[in-house]
């Protein structure tokens, strides 16, 4: 029988798309026969925001790019200016920050696990992950006043110290999360419809993913074994024990038992850094401050200028954020202002796979593949 | 010998000098070669193109490429000097499928055109938007509306009297 191509729009305005995103689809009855992704919606032009604060000052907007999990950002953007000034930051300080980085990764996975089973239909996991993603935004409450754009991590150390009782409320949920990841994998990890839509769903090759960009766990979902925190080590991670969480089917399953697998090791090493944090300062001491310090009122402040000119050059720092490489690419003419701020988010470039990724699809199935690599608008579109 | 080095031991005309950016080999490039650089650089085992930057530096362009190799783990930096006119510089997507989005955003937010691209559109702002933002003579001033278009698609105007605005 003789068909038509039918083409298909999907979004912006769409729950599944996880914000605003558009898929302009080709469709051969049910079949995916080329995907085309229109994105810009959220579009607020950080880069050049950047090019106009001063290096302080920009802190706050790397918040909003991958607003689910925000602390590597901030992290990633203060690892980069210290590299390009020198700058070393104590110890307390990288305890503090990787505590963080990794509490910031469970309730990232948590709100991947949440929205990706609701997009198949199942209400429950959302719930569950909320409730204890919760449990973590009043910690993050606790440490800087905060729940999701925290300004907390700032460059050459952060900006205040752990409040009193943070460690044993931290002790207590981290008692409590193992035993919910266990929940979790009972609910899900065995369910016959869960299986049948994510098993060789959104296939992709390890070469392929590899030449696509792909990084973070949809990479590792491919059978790369790979970590920025491993491969160039960055902060306290050398001294910190724990594995590089792998599959190797390269299917929708496996990216989501990547993530499962990664909350239990960053469980692990949040354990290590409560069991090892020593007590010491934990802003650094100023090296490139330009105006004076005055008019300070908190005693924390005064340690770090306000305004400062880290020497002329350039840089690309990366780590690993909860969704992949996370880089700032950064050149400084000297001035008290970025001359140019790149953001490489892992949501974009993770996103450029999609399209390969669902041809010959249902569009169920693109909405399962579109969930595993689980991407945030804030960073796509930046 | 970092993998700079080896790449002007290489091609000794394509490379006009070699460096250092904060711990990672820097090679500046010569436009017209870049193609036969990329060849070399994936064949060195540079598999994963981390990021594509355009610098706008008021009399040049500057294009950075940030390479990583799994194999080696090794960086690699290329860079390539462009006029300030009409910049214009092959497109990598035939070895990297990643360079794909990351030169069109290039492309759309910098003004920089990658001959052979497949799909050279703008990807983050709407087509038939005026000027390209990061650049440091870009308008500011003039205020530009995205309204939605017969045909469903984006249309660009910087008349916003027909818009709905709060009195």
């Amino acid at each position: 029988m003789e068909t038509e191509e039918l083409l298909l729009n999907m979004g912006p305005v769409h729950p599944s798309t996880h914000g605003v995103l558009r898929f302009k689809l080709r469709m051969d009855g049910e079949i995916i026969k080329e995907c085309n992704i229109v994105m810009g919606y959220l579009h607020r032009g950080t880069e050049k925001l950047g090019e106009m604060k001063t290096y302080l000052q920009f802190t706050p907007y790397t918040d909003r790019l991958d607003y689910i999990s925000a602390f590597p950002n901030n992290y990633a953007y203060a690892k980069a200016i210290e590299e390009l000034a020198g700058i070393e930051v104590p110890l307390r300080a990288e305890y503090i920050r990787v505590l963080t980085m990794e509490l910031n990764r469970i309730i990232n996975h948590l709100v991947f696990m949440g929205s990706l089973l609701m997009d198949l239909g199942a209400a429950t996991m959302i719930m569950w992950g909320f409730r204890e993603r919760e449990k973590a935004l009043q910690l993050f409450e606790m440490l800087c006043g905060a729940r999701m754009t925290f300004n907390y991590i700032k460059p050459g150390g952060v900006r205040d110290d752990l409040p009193d009782g943070f460690i044993p409320k931290l002790n207590e949920f981290l008692k409590d999360m193992e035993k919910r990841i266990d929940d979790y994998e009972q609910l899900i990890n065995e369910n016959e419809i869960f299986l049948m839509r994510m098993k060789n769903i959104g296939v992709i090759s390890a070469q392929e993913a590899i030449n696509y960009g792909l990084t973070g766990p949809a990479l590792r979902g491919s059978g790369v074994s790979y970590d920025i925190r491993k491969l160039e080590p960055y902060s306290i991670y050398p001294d910190l024990d724990f594995k590089v969480c792998v599959q190797s089917e390269g299917d929708s399953f496996a990216r989501y038992m990547v993530r499962v697998d990664e909350m239990r090791e960053s469980l692990h090493i949040l354990r290590q850094v409560v069991d090892t944090m020593p007590e010491a300062k934990i802003v650094a001491q100023a090296k490139y401050g330009i105006a004076p310090m005055t008019g300070m009122p908190s005693a924390v402040s005064t340690y770090f200028p306000r305004i400062f000119a880290p020497p002329a050059g350039e840089v690309y720092s990366r780590i690993e954020a909860p969704k992949g490489e996370l880089g700032f690419y950064i050149v400084s003419d000297g001035t008290t202002k970025p001359y140019r701020v790149k953001i490489r988010s892992p949501s974009f470039c993770n996103l450029t796979a999609i399209p390969r990724m669902v041809v010959g699809l249902k569009i169920p199935d693109l909405i399962a593949a579109f969930g595993t690599i689980d991407v945030v608008l804030g960073d796509v579109d930046r | 010998m970092n993998a700079a080095e080896e790449l002007k031991r290489l091609l000794p005309n394509a490379v006009v000098s070699t460096g250092i950016q904060i711990n990672k080999p820097l090679a500046v490039i010569r436009k017209e070669e870049l193609l036969k650089v990329a060849e070399d650089v994936k064949e060195m085992g540079f598999d994963h193109l981390s990021v594509i930057t355009g610098i706008d530096y008021t009399d040049r362009f500057e294009v950075v490429y940030n390479f990583f190799s799994y194999g080696k783990k090794q960086n690699l930096v290329l860079k390539v000097i462009l006029g300030h006119d009409n910049p214009e510089i092959d497109s990598l997507t035939t070895f990297w499928k990643g360079a794909d989005w990351l030169e069109r955003e290039t492309y759309d937010l910098v003004g920089i055109r990658f001959t052979g691209h497949p799909n050279l559109t703008r990807i983050l702002l709407p087509e038939g938007w005026i000027g390209h933002p990061l650049r440091k003579d870009y308008d500011m001033k003039t205020e530009q509306f995205v309204m939605l278009g017969e045909d469903g698609e984006d249309v660009v105007s910087t008349d916003g009297s027909k818009l709905l605005r709060r009195k």
